[in-house]
């Protein structure tokens, strides 16, 4: 491995930390009588051994007080005599923080020790921005990161050891690229370590369902590689992308090289002249309409707002189905006071007269599935014809391949040039309209949803829509993000609630699969926890069961996560499946359950989540206790704590 | 057979379909203990709840596959022969060999003996708080 040649002086003012507070957010009392407890059993295990010899006994030397002292953290390291003074891996967290990136998560490996040893101690304070966030496993690591992406609109970054860690990753990650969530991913290389663990070309098992990757061979390169890493990213089509890092580069003495300053991504839209005829088009329109699917940001979403009361358009929203989309309660979403739309314009949805659309992850197959293993995404024309088959989703106007975000801008600018006193009034006019014709079909809209939600109210075990439906009036002054998959529960928060921010809801697993539920919920709190926002997790049995260990991960970094569980104690739809072939080959419907219940035992979550730390309760089967449970865990998140409750339902 | 299941099934929807003739339920054979049991070991709750609210619901429905013990038999029988072999969550069908027709009546007798509960709106506080919620104007 090549070393990099030092360069200029550093840009930073970070200095490598020598005083750092350990005690933030250790609670060293606690981490200490554990320790005392663990050395007593050390103390009395090799006198009960000595009355039944054995080879450990012979060979346990009691541990030496300078070990004592390291182990229980007393040992300040010295700080005169170091070997790396200004280690490469400092430079790469320095990047890191430049870009924002608030989060590493990981579950710790060798191959990137330089890096996070380089979270923990270097810039004052240390292990901020990012800040090492401790998983239990890689498929966590990058569900939180996709959790975060989504909430956000922006990357934080999970750290992967080697092949083993990217194969235990790359569930997440291949439902991270179906949802195209900005994330960087960081992956150590190892060569001198397990072979097993190392690769040549590390990327290759995960570059057919990522969006970029580099590795880079010196220091410089591995610099720029992650502020492009990053830019890459956010830049539709946004998604994960990797730089491979290998162990040199990590702990080489950079000496006085500089960090690259960072230039943030610039993002294609509309030009003037089309800009103009949009703004031209919705200006000209009597009842112009916005159709609004996912934009990439919060600040999208902002924009989209701000164009609908430039112009007085009423719009839809997707904010439903998913993250970043038009404010649901906002006076301008809905139908308005006249359906006879005579100008659409689509931002990010489709419309009979123009949509901008951004491209998504099908334009990808050329570059980045060069194996041609063809998951299912990359085929571009077998996706297209499925979306056409199945969604009816080509629109029937013109579509511009563009991003909308990136448009609304330049559109606005125009709709400001072309605007005239006579138009600002018609439009005031047209708002006021739309504003009470919206506010009528919304309440239409949740009359209906409330009488077909009470069905079964009293009944046990507890309906899902109960669930929604408790947990609405204690949450709806609360800045509030609902992070876990809603369709298996029936989404009865789409009728009950109102999704009024860019992250109110986070959208499905991206790919299907199970076990996103948890560590994407976890992510989620991870950008709500400095907010002031909590977040809900209506969770699945069978998807929590895939990474438990994220439960240890939101009480070690106090998430703001409330867990309900939908414990229907069964994998419901495999079930539904089985008996359905069952029920075709006319044998066996009494049989469906085999390989598909979590019955004998049934499971008890809230001992799971007491296990792991967290505060828990349950099970609750009687629907009249689900109100006073929920309110004690809404409190709880607020303070700053996850709890858990653990709520035996009906099946959907 | 297979046209005697379509006239059955084409039976009980007509019967519902003209005049209102919902009221004229068939008679309860079956045992309703027996039919619980049945209910849940062949999974029915899955998609119709534990008491016949679900995504389908099947509490109170007027639905014409209801109406009497024959047709209900007829309308778990008529897809056995048919279903498409690509699993799905559609209803199962359920054939002789799987569900006897006293097992049928079973089952009938429990769905029939499902109870209604739906409460009033204006008895239930969070509905109510969910309602005024609505009329709240609008918070960025």
């Amino acid at each position: 491995m090549k070393s990099s040649k030092p360069a200029g002086t550093p840009v930073s003012n970070e200095k490598p930390n020598t005083d750092q507070d350990h005690t933030a957010r250790v609670n060293r009392r606690g981490f200490l009588k554990g320790a005392a407890t663990g050395a007593a059993a050390l103390a009395v295990t090799p006198a009960a051994e000595a009355q039944t010899p054995s080879a450990f006994a012979a060979s346990y030397t009691a541990p030496s007080y300078q070990q004592m002292q390291r182990d229980t953290g007393l040992l300040t390291p010295p700080t005169e005599q170091r070997a790396v003074v200004r280690p490469g891996s400092d430079l790469m967290v320095q990047v890191l923080k430049d870009m924002g990136v608030e989060f590493v998560a990981s579950n710790n490996g060798s191959s990137f020790e330089g890096i996070q040893e380089s979270i923990a101690n270097y810039g004052n304070p240390p292990n901020v921005m990012p800040e090492f966030i401790t998983c239990l496993h890689e498929e966590t690591s990058v569900d939180m990161a996709n959790g975060y992406g989504k909430a956000q609109g922006r990357p934080m970054a999970a750290m992967l050891h080697g092949t083993i860690g990217i194969q235990h990753a790359s569930m997440a990650i291949y439902q991270a690229f179906y949802s195209g969530t900005p994330m960087i991913l960081i992956v150590g290389r190892d060569d001198g370590f397990i072979q097993a663990h190392t690769a040549n070309d590390m990327a290759a098992m995960i570059r057919s369902y990522t969006k970029w990757d580099a590795q880079p061979t010196t220091l410089e390169e591995c610099l720029v590689a992650l502020q492009e890493a990053y830019r890459q990213a956010v830049t539709p089509p946004t998604g994960p992308t990797v730089v491979v890092i290998d162990m040199e580069l990590q702990k080489e003495e950079a000496r006085d090289m500089v960090v690259p300053p960072f230039r943030p991504a610039v993002i294609e839209g509309v030009d003037v002249s089309t800009a103009r005829t949009i703004a031209q088009a919705l200006l000209d329109a009597d009842n112009p309409r916005l159709e609004v699917g996912a934009l990439r940001t919060p600040e999208g979403v902002r924009a989209a707002v701000e164009l609908a009361e430039m112009t007085g358009a009423c719009t839809s929203t997707a904010a439903t189905r998913g993250p970043m989309s038009f404010p649901q309660k906002h006076p301008l979403c809905g139908p308005g006071a006249n359906t006879a739309y005579d100008y659409v314009l689509g931002l990010e949805a489709n419309s009979p007269n123009l949509s901008l659309q951004r491209v998504t992850v099908t334009s990808l197959t050329e570059s980045r599935d060069g194996m041609g293993v063809g998951f299912g995404g990359l085929r571009i024309e077998g996706a297209r014809q499925r979306e056409g088959q199945n969604n009816n989703n080509r629109p029937a106007g013109t579509l511009l391949e563009i991003d909308a975000e990136a448009s609304i801008p330049v559109i606005m600018g125009e709709v400001s040039r072309l605007m005239t006193n006579e138009k600002r009034r018609q439009i005031e006019d047209r708002k006021a309209r739309h504003a009470a014709a919206n506010q009528e079909a919304f309440m239409t809209a949740l009359r209906a949803a409330v009488e077909d939600k009470k069905k079964g109210w009293d009944l046990s075990p507890v309906s899902t829509a109960r669930i929604y439906a408790e947990l609405w009036p204690l949450i709806m002054n609360e800045d509030w993000c609902l992070a876990s998959p809603s369709s298996f529960s029936s989404s009865h928060h789409m009728g009950l609630w109102q999704h009024d921010k860019p992250y109110s809801y986070l959208g499905g697993q991206g790919a299907g699969g199970m076990g996103y539920g948890l560590g994407a919920c976890a992510g989620a709190a991870l950008a709500a926890r400095s907010r002031g926002r909590i977040v809900i997790n209506v969770q699945t049995d069978g998807d929590l069961n895939y990474t438990p260990g994220a439960l240890w991960s939101a009480v070690h970094h106090e998430l703001p996560m409330l867990t309900v569980m939908h414990n229907n104690r069964a994998w419901h739809q495999e079930l539904m499946f089985i008996q359905y072939l069952a029920g075709v080959r006319g044998r066996g419907t009494d049989r469906g359950h085999i390989g598909t219940s979590l019955r004998d035992p049934f499971i008890d979550y809230a001992k799971l989540a007491e296990g792991y730390g967290m505060k828990s309760e349950g099970p609750i089967d009687d629907p009249t206790q689900l109100a006073a449970a929920l309110q004690r865990g809404v409190e709880t998140v607020k303070n700053g704590e996850p709890y858990l409750i653990d709520v035996l339902t009906q099946p959907r | 057979m297979k046209s005697a299941i379509r006239i059955s099934l084409a039976l009980g929807a007509g019967l519902v379909a003209s005049a209102g003739l919902a009221q004229t339920m068939g008679p309860v054979t079956g045992d309703v203990s027996e039919g619980a049991q049945l209910y849940y070991d062949h999974g029915c709750y899955q998609c119709h709840g534990y008491f016949g609210y679900g995504r389908q619901d099947l509490n109170n429905t007027g639905s014409p596959f209801l109406i009497n013990e024959d047709v209900f038999r007829s309308f778990l029988r008529a897809r056995a022969d048919v279903a498409p072999l690509l699993p799905s969550t559609s209803m199962p069908n359920y054939p002789a060999n799987s569900l006897t027709d006293e097992m049928v009546q079973d089952i009938y007798a429990y769905i029939r003996s499902m109870p209604s509960n739906r409460p009033e709106t204006a008895s239930v506080p969070t509905l109510q708080a969910i309602l005024r919620s609505g009329e709240r104007p609008y918070r960025p």
